[in-house]
């Protein structure tokens, strides 16, 4: 479902820094893969890859038969609608809009009608369990519940593919878990591939598999 | 793109009111000068043709020069075949002594013969005007249109107090106009008198200044025209009524043509100020963008949500600005009126309504800047990349790398505005606008890297200045190239408008006081009336006699100055007696010299013309000039050219002699009166007022006062470039208060990491305002130069495709001295106040703010 073959990434500046080098990895559909590593290891640049928010300087990162790396950002982007979704440390949600309308966001985008949105809007959040929060704001919500309105809105285009980078890394413990949980049922109900950045291995520990990146390479991989 | 308008974009308005508030005054001013600017040129154009076409009832051709039509020409006519009726016509704008009823336009008719021409529909219990000959009999009877009569509370029998050459006169309202057709002519403010009593009054002598002609039926027009052209000679046009209010009307629109540089001004600023606002608004919402592209957004998708964001307040600024414009229009077509009165004796508009099409017009335009100004803007936006999005701090970082391309682009670009300007490869407007747009695209290419280095050698000695709050303004204005580059360049490009506009202004109004100084060299003038260009008297030639054997008067030159066509234009032919004028005189020769401008004006009968004939017409020394004058066409070798600020359309000068021979016309707008040695010019003054006290109008005027009135006339031109230069100023400040608010505002975060670190509210906002300071000298230090290269563009080049003058550069010391003490105060209370609200965030706050 998703490969990545050679992968070098590198970034321009006063001095060169080499993020990914040569890094092969495939994770088959339906998987959980939990990507652990220390800070600066390359294992959000290999998130961004997976997903084609970013391409990679060589190699190929083939998702469901296409090369990313190859793809035009346009084409990316309306891959990114239709295969891929986010859940980001920071929940990047919009402060201004409600939580039915963060969720609504990607579904806007993509074009959907208005009684199809609203649909999968209160599906999702009833998923995640904030369907009486939704017309709050980010700022009255906590950091939990914020990302499990990002959840939500990861799960509200029925993507096959979940990424998520460091889901956990703002939440205390319980919080951190309940939304692992959460995510794992997701796994379990719809199928979903998930990916997670993470360098917690108690979030490592929902997962099926743990590939561990060093210096830009990989140099591990191994089943829970 | 409905949801992400309604959500993301309000919510972004709504969090920053005063920037959008700002920006959007940026449209509105710029609308707002451009309708302005065309409803009163608009208002004012149609005015005169109105004016012109309502006046001219059922006469079909009009036959008039600007040093009148003999009452002999009647009888040459009456002969003619196919003329069925004839009517002589004297025009005159005059002022009430009630200065609120506005300009009167006081038309002089044959009332026996010219209800052929017009229908005057009288109306009223008055028997006066059942019988004409009984209003005839009284000169002071005028009639009056019934809209004036309310206004001014007037019935028949009443007296009507109008300022005329002689002093306030009373005349009497015997006949009221119903408002229709003629009678509405110039707004309504119409008064008609007979024409012969109008010639006394006017000093018109044995001349009307039109006579109007009604063909008869089956003669067609070209067929009149040319016969009656043959009849009365090249020295007399012979013309439709609606050609005529179309010269005038054209008159007009070329008075008007260099305004339009301001409204363009005003809209470029305006389109900078979105630009600058977009591009914030970009660096502000990058984490939203990101987010946005990360949920699939296409790079299209988030452009088109910036142009949309661009459309609605261009349409918004459109019509803000054209309500404002509206308004503003009334003021602008008062002083355009009354200077294109004064000037041109072309009558006006009253009132400048708003047209459908000068609505779609403003609105488009408020549409397309904004447009333009988010272009660049929206487009960045469309590249940033989600993975670089979510990076704090990044953004601001970037954009220090010196690209050397760019910097010789700009320069390449510099060079190129200044070959242009000196080449001239297109004529008038347009090439303003090309050499503007592209010396401005250099601009944007090299303000960055010039402020950079600036900036560099700044920073040193500010920081020994002031130890704290120095060291962090530089540390700041050094640490974010994009931020500082962006503020500088808004700075740099109005203040150089601003001097580009002021220095030209400063230029001409020296040279032209320079050269009344060297022209205006008698003791006395003595006029008949106070309108240089459409005297609405003019003296008989004898009596200079008369003045000459007054005590203490040693010598009088008799100066007429009249308007004559000329290769389609209309230019001035000025006569005195030459040879006197020129030894008291000094004059700036470009071609000949005085004697030989002496010698062949006064024994070879040939001319001399000005700078700028020379210039506009490609005639010099050794071409010849061909005139239409009463006695057919003549032709005048020229003998010198040499500078004069007469006409913006060129003006020969002829000696007296010649003109009486060729012209046939003795009249006198000026006697130029000088004194023996020692004499007293107040005492002559009080012998020539006694001399023609009750007989005819004087106005004696010593030297110093001579210059004054006429420096007061050529302020009057310039009033509206005056306005232009105030315009820009204020555009100006608004442009850097806007980048400064912007600039500040998006320090947040920086402001809060400073906090953290133990940086006082009040250092904080002293570090902000003293950058605002530096900003606003480095902006005014790189707009130095170009602001002088921009007022010499408008010297040389643009002046001379409009005028073909060429002014001498002088430096506007004063304004730029204004501008130093002026600018650093206003940029730091524009950055104080923001800084000082930013630094009372919590510093957690201002940390997660980007």
């Amino acid at each position: 479902m998703l490969e990545l073959k050679d992968v070098r990434k590198t970034y321009d500046g006063k001095t060169e820094v080499t993020a990914l080098d040569g890094v092969t990895l495939a994770i088959r559909a339906g998987e959980m893969v939990a990507i652990m590593g220390p800070s600066g290891s390359g294992k959000s640049t290999l998130l961004n890859l997976m997903g084609g928010l970013d391409v990679p300087t060589s190699g190929s990162v083939v998702v469901d038969g296409r090369d990313l790396a190859t793809e035009s950002e346009e084409s990316r982007s309306l891959f990114r609608r239709s295969h891929v979704s986010y859940i980001f440390q920071a929940y990047h949600l919009m402060p201004t809009l409600t939580a039915a309308q963060n969720v609504a966001l990607p579904l806007h985008i993509a074009g959907r009608s208005r009684g199809d949105i609203e649909e999968r809007v209160s599906r999702a959040l009833a998923e995640v369990g904030l369907a009486p929060r939704a017309q709050h704001l980010p700022d009255a919500l906590s950091g939990g519940e914020r990302q499990r309105v990002a959840i939500a809105r990861a799960l509200v285009t029925d993507a096959p593919i979940l990424l998520a980078d460091e889901p956990t890394g703002n939440l205390d413990t319980a919080r951190g878990r309940e939304v692992l949980e959460l995510l794992r049922s997701i796994h379990h109900q719809r199928g979903t591939t998930i990916a997670i950045v993470t360098h917690d291995p108690q979030a490592a520990g929902f997962c099926e598999r743990i590939v561990r990146v060093r210096d830009g390479r990989v140099q591990g991989d191994e089943r829970t | 793109m409905n949801f992400l308008l309604c959500t993301l974009s309000l919510s972004y308005v709504k969090r920053h009111r005063l920037q959008t508030l700002l920006t959007l005054l940026g449209v509105v001013v710029g609308v707002a000068t451009f309708s302005a600017i065309r409803g009163a040129q608009g208002a004012l154009v149609q005015g005169v043709r109105d004016t012109v076409d309502r006046m001219a009832g059922k006469a079909q051709l009009q036959v008039s020069a600007d040093q009148g039509v003999p009452e002999q020409m009647q009888e040459s006519l009456r002969e003619l075949p196919g003329i069925r009726a004839q009517a002589p016509v004297i025009e005159q704008i005059v002022l009430p002594a009630r200065g609120e009823l506005g300009s009167l336009l006081l038309l002089g008719v044959d009332l026996l013969g010219d209800r052929e021409m017009r229908d005057y529909g009288f109306e009223g219990e008055d028997a006066d005007l059942d019988d004409p000959l009984l209003f005839l009999a009284q000169p002071d009877s005028v009639a009056v249109s019934r809209e004036l009569a309310q206004r001014a509370g007037l019935k028949v029998g009443d007296p009507l107090a109008l300022k005329l050459p002689q002093g306030t006169r009373n005349v009497i309202v015997r006949g009221l106009l119903t408002p229709r057709g003629f009678a509405e002519a110039f707004g309504g403010n119409l008064v008609v008198m007979d024409v012969y009593a109008a010639q006394a009054l006017f000093g018109r002598g044995r001349r009307f200044d039109r006579l109007e002609l009604r063909l008869t039926d089956g003669t067609g027009l070209a067929s009149g025209t040319e016969a009656v052209q043959a009849a009365v000679g090249p020295g007399y046009r012979v013309e439709t009524p609606e050609r005529r209010g179309g010269q005038l009307a054209h008159l007009v629109d070329g008075f008007m043509a260099a305004f339009s540089v301001s409204s363009v001004f005003a809209l470029g600023i305006g389109t900078f100020l979105i630009f600058n606002a977009f591009n914030v608004s970009v660096t502000r919402r990058r984490r939203d963008i990101g987010t946005l592209r990360a949920l699939g957004a296409t790079p299209r998708q988030v452009q088109a949500l910036f142009l949309v964001e661009a459309l609605v307040l261009g349409a918004l600024g459109g019509v803000l600005g054209l309500l404002v414009g509206t308004g503003l229009a009334q003021s602008i077509l008062k002083t355009m009126g009354s200077t294109s009165e004064l000037l041109y004796g072309v009558p006006g508009a009253s009132r400048a309504d708003l047209t459908p099409s000068l609505a779609v017009q403003s609105i488009a335009l408020g549409v397309v800047a904004s447009l333009a100004g988010a272009l660049a803007p929206s487009h960045t936006a469309s590249r940033v990349q989600p993975t670089e999005a979510f990076a704090k701090g990044s953004h601001q970082a970037s954009g220090a790398v010196v690209r050397p391309r760019r910097i010789v682009a700009g320069a390449a670009l510099l060079a190129a505005s200044v070959a242009l300007s000196l080449v001239a490869p297109l004529p008038g407007l347009p090439l303003v606008f090309l050499v503007l747009a592209v010396a401005s695209a250099g601009v944007i290419a090299l303000a960055g890297p010039a402020a950079r280095a600036l900036l560099r050698r700044a920073a040193p000695p500010l920081a020994r200045l002031f130890p704290v709050t120095g060291r962090l303004a530089a540390d700041s204005l050094l640490s974010s190239p994009r931020r500082t580059a962006g503020t500088v360049l808004a700075m740099t490009l109005s203040i150089t408008f601003v001097l580009g506009f002021g220095g030209y202004v400063v230029s001409a109004k020296g040279a032209m006081v320079r050269w009344m100084e060297d022209i205006i060299t008698s003791d006395l003038y003595v006029r008949a009336s106070a309108n240089f260009v459409r005297p609405d008297f003019l003296f008989p030639a004898g009596l200079r006699q008369e003045l000459l054997r007054l005590d203490g008067v040693q010598a009088v030159e008799s100066f007429r100055g009249t308007s004559l066509p000329f290769r389609g234009d209309t230019i001035r032919l000025v006569t005195i007696e030459i040879g006197p004028m020129l030894d008291r005189t000094r004059e700036e020769f470009i071609q000949g010299d005085e004697r030989s401008m002496r010698r062949g004006l006064v024994e070879e009968g040939k001319c001399a013309v000005s700078d700028n004939f020379h210039r506009l017409f490609g005639l010099g020394v050794g071409d010849v000039v061909e005139l239409a004058t009463p006695t057919g066409m003549a032709s005048f070798p020229i003998a010198a050219v040499f500078r004069n600020f007469t006409s913006e359309r060129g003006t020969v000068y002829l000696d007296r002699a010649v003109f009486l021979e060729r012209w046939r016309d003795d009249r006198v707008d000026v006697f130029d009166v000088n004194l023996a040695k020692g004499v007293d010019p107040g005492a002559v003054r009080g012998r020539i007022r006694e001399l023609l006290g009750g007989r005819m109008p004087a106005l004696v005027s010593t030297r110093r006062e001579y210059i004054a009135e006429v420096a007061r006339a050529i302020d009057a031109f310039y009033g509206l470039v005056q306005m232009t230069v105030l315009l820009a100023l204020v555009v100006a400040v608004l442009g850097i208060v806007t980048s400064l608010l912007i600039s500040v505002a998006e320090r947040r975060r920086e402001i809060g990491i400073l906090k953290s670190l133990g940086a006082l509210g009040a250092q904080i906002g002293r570090s902000v305002a003293l950058e605002g300071v530096v900003l606003s000298l480095v902006g005014l230090a790189l707009a130095l130069p170009l602001g002088e290269l921009m007022a010499r563009f408008m010297e040389t080049t643009v002046i001379e495709l409009f005028t073909g003058w060429r002014m001498p550069h002088t430096w506007p010391a004063a304004l730029v001295l204004t501008l130093t003490v002026a600018l650093p105060v206003v940029s730091a209370l524009a950055a104080w106040f923001p800084a000082r609200q930013a630094a009372r965030v919590k510093v957690t706050e201002a940390i997660e703010y980007e």
